[in-house]
């Protein structure tokens, strides 16, 4: 297996240094910019599995950066950040950004996004599903980029990330048989916040944010073998 | 201690004081003057009309024969006045000193009751007084008469004081109306020197009289200098706060390529911690979220997600409620509120419940644990910024003591009230109350 080719974009000398040592540390090719005219000379002249892009450079910001390689390429990118705020994970996750690393980090936060921003980016291709809709069942609304999910009363329902992941394997298999295993395997993409609660605890917690006004939330256990989502899922 | 609170009256009570009792004072003077000088009058005139009476009646009384006179006299009987005949008088009304007056009016107008001998004295019966009197015929008897109608001259008096009392009233309704108005940016500038503080400044619109208009202007300029001095401060600490995350990003990195095992652990525990201090700071300052508009959020979902998150990281914490409840609110900082409480709880306690409680147009988010409360005098303080309580009993103490602050804060931006209460069989409970006008219960 080739390693994966990740472009660096990070101002901060030191910080850039010891960001691309540690993921060279674990495997991967690691392309260091510091400003955008930088980065785009290495994205123009070999392909990249991934960008990890500060919000604040100097010059053009992150944001604006991002949007211009969303116009040219499905790239994955982790946006780093020194602003912890909602509002900047938001916008980020919203113009495009797949996932979202609030400064600071550890080695291990900011392999388990890479890692799983680069599998899930595999995967998603893989399923044909774009990840930058909303999707409505039963009068429920899902926005994919903002993470955020409405009730059929137009109240923001609040999940935690790994819910959140959890409901999205779902609406994107809707009718269909998933296998508990392959649960798990989807819920864990996003390592961040993954911990040892089993997977029918994640369920049965979607489920009751998930009812409403007497009637049952739409995921139905499927005995031996998984779960399944029985509900109409449209897009938009 | 006992304080007696004096009720006070107010500019406005204080200045319609001073009105009325100007009012009075001239009302009261010029009805005065105006009275004795009416009554003087009055009384001239009256001895006139008496005066020509009594020289009629004596005239047409002795030019009748004695057997005919009290007939005369009774016909002499008017409204006015009250005319009678005796051939002698058993007790002659005595002259009252106080009409010598009148009587020589009466004599100098008509003196051909010099020789009648005439006396006045008043009578009071009742309220009304009136004046009676004898005096003698050239025969030697006498006839006696009394005025009637005083009384009348009475009631045009109290007619005139209510005359003269209308207008006062009415001077004293748009004197205080007037009054009222003037003060009106008065009463704004406390409005908006009581709310400020708690949210957006308020510019007072720039009316009013010479010195209220002043006062009006030095606040507006106040609460300018005040913003920008409390924005430049936020803005200086914010900055730091962002900036210190480059480095400690470095220094967490760093950690991890320490060969030792205990040594990493500890420094990367260090460095989290600073990191949650920056974090609370900039929650604090408000430098980390821009202002959130509210939408309506199922809070009660959220308190679920909380409760959610902190058993995921081992702790034995419990959720009861409804399982929706829909409320206009800033859902994050709300989450974060609650949050702090239960982090705040877990740090003392082994179990904590929160719960949320709808009641009549508000909600309360209550998290109760079973550690061992704040002593009673700590509970105020203990919502203080950058206090640590109880720093014995704290073993490691996380953060800047801003936890609480920030509740606060964030509760008070939503309208509500943060509580803190130890609870009778022991443990603390944090009562978040915020209005949910408008709000719509689902389950």
């Amino acid at each position: 297996m080739t390693s994966s080719t990740i472009l660096l974009v990070e101002d901060d000398p030191s910080l850039r240094v010891l960001t691309a040592r540690a993921l060279q540390e674990n495997g991967y090719t690691v392309r260091p910019a510091s400003t955008a005219p930088e980065m785009w000379i290495i994205f123009n002249a070999e392909p990249v599995d991934l960008i990890l892009l500060d919000i604040m450079l100097p010059g053009t910001s992150g944001i604006e950066l991002c949007r211009q390689v969303r116009q040219k390429s499905d790239v994955p990118i982790i946006f780093i950040s020194a602003k912890g705020s909602e509002t900047d994970r938001v916008i980020g996750l919203e113009i495009g950004a797949d996932d979202y690393l609030p400064k600071p980090f550890s080695t291990r936060e900011l392999m388990a996004r890479v890692r799983a921003v680069l599998r899930r980016g595999g995967m998603e291709r893989q399923s044909d599903v774009s990840r930058r809709n909303e999707a409505s069942f039963d009068g429920w609304t899902v926005n994919f980029p903002r993470r955020e999910l409405t009730s059929p009363t137009g109240a923001i329902i609040d999940l935690t990330g790994a819910e959140f992941d959890l409901l999205s394997s779902f609406v994107h298999n809707a009718q269909r048989v998933i296998a508990r295993e392959r649960l798990i395997e989807l819920s864990r993409t996003r390592l961040g916040d993954a911990s040892d609660r089993s997977i029918d605890v994640l369920v049965s917690r979607l489920r009751r944010k998930l009812q409403g006004a007497g009637k049952e939330a739409p995921i139905t256990t499927v005995r031996g073998v998984g779960y399944m989502f029985n509900a109409e899922v449209s897009r938009s | 201690m006992i304080h007696l609170v004096r009720p006070s009256l107010g500019l406005v009570g204080r200045i319609l004081i001073i009105l009325l009792l100007t009012v009075t004072v001239e009302f009261c003077t010029s009805t005065l003057l105006y009275e004795r000088a009416s009554q003087f009058s009055l009384r001239e005139d009256e001895a006139h009309r008496l005066a020509e009476h009594l020289v009629i009646t004596r005239k047409l009384i002795a030019e009748r024969p004695p057997r005919e006179r009290p007939a005369m006299a009774s016909l002499l009987t008017t409204d006015r006045y009250d005319v009678r005949w005796g051939e002698s008088l058993p007790d002659p009304p005595r002259m009252a000193p106080e009409l010598h007056e009148m009587r020589d009016q009466i004599v100098s107008w008509e003196p051909s009751l010099a020789d009648s001998e005439m006396r006045l004295q008043l009578k009071s019966p009742g309220l009304n007084s009136m004046v009676v009197g004898g005096m003698t015929l050239p025969d030697g008897s006498w006839i006696t008469f009394g005025t009637r109608d005083v009384e009348s001259g009475w009631d045009l008096a109290i007619g005139r004081v209510i005359l003269a009392l209308v207008p006062a009233m009415a001077l004293l309704v748009i004197g205080s109306l007037l009054i009222s108005n003037t003060l009106k940016p008065i009463r704004m500038l406390a409005q908006a020197a009581e709310r400020y503080g708690y949210g957006d400044r308020i510019i007072l619109p720039e009316v009013g009289s010479g010195e209220v208009l002043r006062v009006v202007k030095a606040f507006n300029a106040m609460q300018d200098r005040i913003q920008r001095l409390i924005q430049d401060r936020t803005q200086a600490l914010a900055a730091v706060g962002h900036d210190l995350r480059t480095p400690i990003s470095r220094l967490r990195l760093r950690i991890d390529m320490v060969g030792d095992c205990a040594a990493r652990d500890a420094m990367q525990r260090d460095a989290i911690e600073m990191e949650t201090m920056i974090a609370s700071l900039l929650a604090f300052l408000g430098g980390d979220e821009n202002d959130q508009p509210r939408v309506r959020s199922d809070i009660a979902v959220m308190a679920a997600t909380v409760v959610d998150d902190a058993t995921d990281h081992g702790h034995d914490v419990r959720y009861e409620g409804p399982e929706h409840f829909d409320a206009f609110v800033r859902l994050y900082d709300l989450k974060r509120a609650l949050d702090n409480l239960v982090t705040n709880a877990l740090r003392h306690a082994r179990t904590v419940t929160v719960s949320l409680i709808p009641m009549d147009e508000r909600v309360i988010l209550r998290v109760v644990d079973d550690g061992p409360g704040i002593p009673e005098a700590d509970l105020e303080a203990a919502k203080q910024p950058f206090v640590r309580l109880d720093t014995a009993r704290e073993r490691n103490t996380e953060g800047l003591g801003l936890g609480l602050a920030i509740v606060e804060r964030i509760v008070g931006a939503h309208a509500g009230q943060l509580r803190l209460t130890n609870r009778p069989e022991g443990g603390l409970q944090a009562d978040i109350e915020i209005p949910v006008k408008g709000a719509q219960k689902l389950a």
